[in-house]
């Protein structure tokens, strides 16, 4: 995520581009369909392959907005092997919470390319509104792909990677797993490792954690590094029944803060004083326990239930629960298919949503970051799809429309002093999800 | 718990897995129902994908279904 002054023309004609190349192979799906009694069966660019691509806009209220074009194109050969490759683009702008806190007197921060708290790389929040860097920007590209292959009747092998691109950010992932059936296959392991390294490039240099936020002590670039492994155990309960539990770790090394949040220092009488660039730990071990259910109740009826269980050492406790339920019309001519989720996590252990003022600095991990902070969310989805006459080697071609609502709460119970008490300092965070979607 | 301890209690697990879900499961012409597109885990990655991303931008968890790696700079 970066945020910055001005769009680069650059980054600009980057992004037309693939909206562009994303909304003609949106309407290719279109046409495709429309077509199908004209063209040749099979024809085209995409002969043999699966295309499964979509649209989507997220809207925050208040804050950011995203466009996410995405696209995922699979193929399956005679012999078993697969091939799948997807890319994704984000543009998102708008304003993003800078980590401090609404205050009753109107504060004035930096740009992150900002050297000085005066002059035209600043910005200032009005009193008793939560300070957002109103110039947030970020577009990000990502491909990646994989490769499966059969090694043996019953054992699959598949490696992958992900290059993710933003202009202070990169990432590159690889990742290899074997999976192997058991009892007529009705059961499946599975087994997984993964490599991501990570460079941060942030706007104006990396902050160091926990400085004054006045002194802009800021250096070079910064890396992270994460390893992970993945455990699966796939199960077929019944004839109606299919379920999956996974147990997962991962370990992150490196500079992992947020360079753009800070913290606010108050005093006793709630007044601002200052602030700190965030600090946290410079590693993360992250474990979870992920169980998921695809259950048939009728021949219309059929729900996905899922549940996870996530811990790490910051101190951070999470458990998602996620049910989504489809009903099949006409002959399954068409489904709509409502969802919720419901998530609650605990905060970090250093999580602070000030720093209860002092003269003196503080010399331990901190962040204000409302990411880390206690908080619960729902989500309540739509969605509708209908299926499209079979066009040749694309047999289930489906067009699908769906919308959610995202709504965070936070749980925090630190005590204010009494001059922020009437103040909203936590607000929710309520956003959208409106998505169009083409698979042929 | 080093990666040896942790490799031996992953393969007994799977033993105990596999050896546990031996007795249930279904005969291979009982496969109707499994064989439909919403029986599938990965039926709609697109829409996985999108779901992941947001959550991962707004929430300290991620993962589970898959790798937690989120491959961008949003948190």
């Amino acid at each position: 995520m970066q945020l910055k002054p001005k769009a680069l023309p650059k980054a600009q004609n980057a992004r037309r581009r693939l909206m562009a190349a994303s909304c003609a192979l949106l309407s290719a799906g279109a046409a495709r369909s429309q077509q199908a009694n004209i063209a040749p069966a099979g024809s085209g660019l995409l002969e043999d392959w699966s295309v499964d691509s979509a649209l989507a806009y997220y809207h925050e209220d208040g804050r950011i907005h995203a466009i996410e074009p995405v696209v995922d194109l699979s193929k399956v050969y005679a012999d078993g092997k697969s091939l799948n490759f997807n890319v994704t683009f984000d543009a998102l702008a708008g304003a993003s919470p800078n980590g401090a806190l609404t205050s009753h007197a109107p504060q004035t921060f930096a740009s992150p390319s900002g050297t000085s708290l005066t002059g035209s790389h600043t910005y200032t929040t009005e009193p008793g509104q939560l300070p957002v860097d109103p110039n947030y920007h970020d577009d990000r590209l990502a491909v990646g792909g994989s490769w499966t292959v059969p090694i043996a009747r019953l054992t699959q092998v598949s490696v992958g990677g992900k290059l993710s691109d933003e202009h202070d950010f990169f990432s590159a992932t690889v990742n290899a797993s074997i999976a192997h059936d058991f009892n007529e296959k009705n059961t499946t392991l599975s087994f997984g490792v993964n490599d991501e390294n990570d460079s941060l490039k942030p706007i104006g240099g990396a902050p160091l954690p926990g400085s004054d936020y006045a002194l802009f002590q800021k250096t070079g670039n910064k890396s992270k590094n994460g390893v992970g492994a993945l455990l699966g155990v796939t199960q077929v309960i019944t004839r109606n029944w299919l379920s999956e539990l996974n147990i997962s770790v991962d370990r992150f090394t490196g500079y992992l803060n947020d360079p753009y949040k800070i913290t606010s220092i108050i005093d006793s009488t709630g007044n601002t004083t200052g602030y700190e660039y965030e600090s946290r730990p410079d590693e993360r071990t992250r474990k979870s326990a992920y169980w998921d259910n695809r259950i048939t109740w009728t021949s219309q009826v059929s729900t996905a239930v899922s549940f996870r269980y996530f811990t790490d050492d910051w101190g951070i406790r999470s458990e998602t629960a996620q049910l989504h339920l489809r009903w099949w019309m006409s002959n399954r001519d068409h489904y709509v298919e409502p969802s919720i989720r419901w998530y609650r996590q605990t905060a970090a252990d250093f999580y602070t949503p000030f720093i209860l003022n002092t003269a003196a600095a503080s010399t331990g991990n901190q962040s204000a970051d409302s990411r880390l902070g206690p908080f619960h969310a729902f989500t309540f989805g739509l969605k509708y799809a209908e299926q499209l006459a079979d066009q040749g080697n694309h047999v289930g071609s489906e067009f699908s429309a769906r919308v959610e609502y995202y709504r965070q709460t936070y749980d925090v119970t630190v005590p204010v002093p009494a001059s922020l008490q009437g103040l909203d300092l936590y607000p929710d965070l309520k956003a959208i999800l409106v998505q169009i979607g083409w698979r042929f | 718990m080093s990666f040896g301890q942790l490799g031996a209690l992953c393969m007994m697990a799977g033993a105990l897995v596999v050896s546990g879900c031996s007795s249930i499961g279904v005969k291979p012409w009982q496969r109707d129902v499994l064989a439909r597109e919403e029986m599938q885990l990965d039926a709609e990655p697109v829409d996985a994908a999108i779901d992941d991303h947001m959550y991962f931008s707004k929430e300290a968890s991620s993962g589970g279904r898959s790798f937690a790696g989120g491959g961008c700079g949003c948190n």
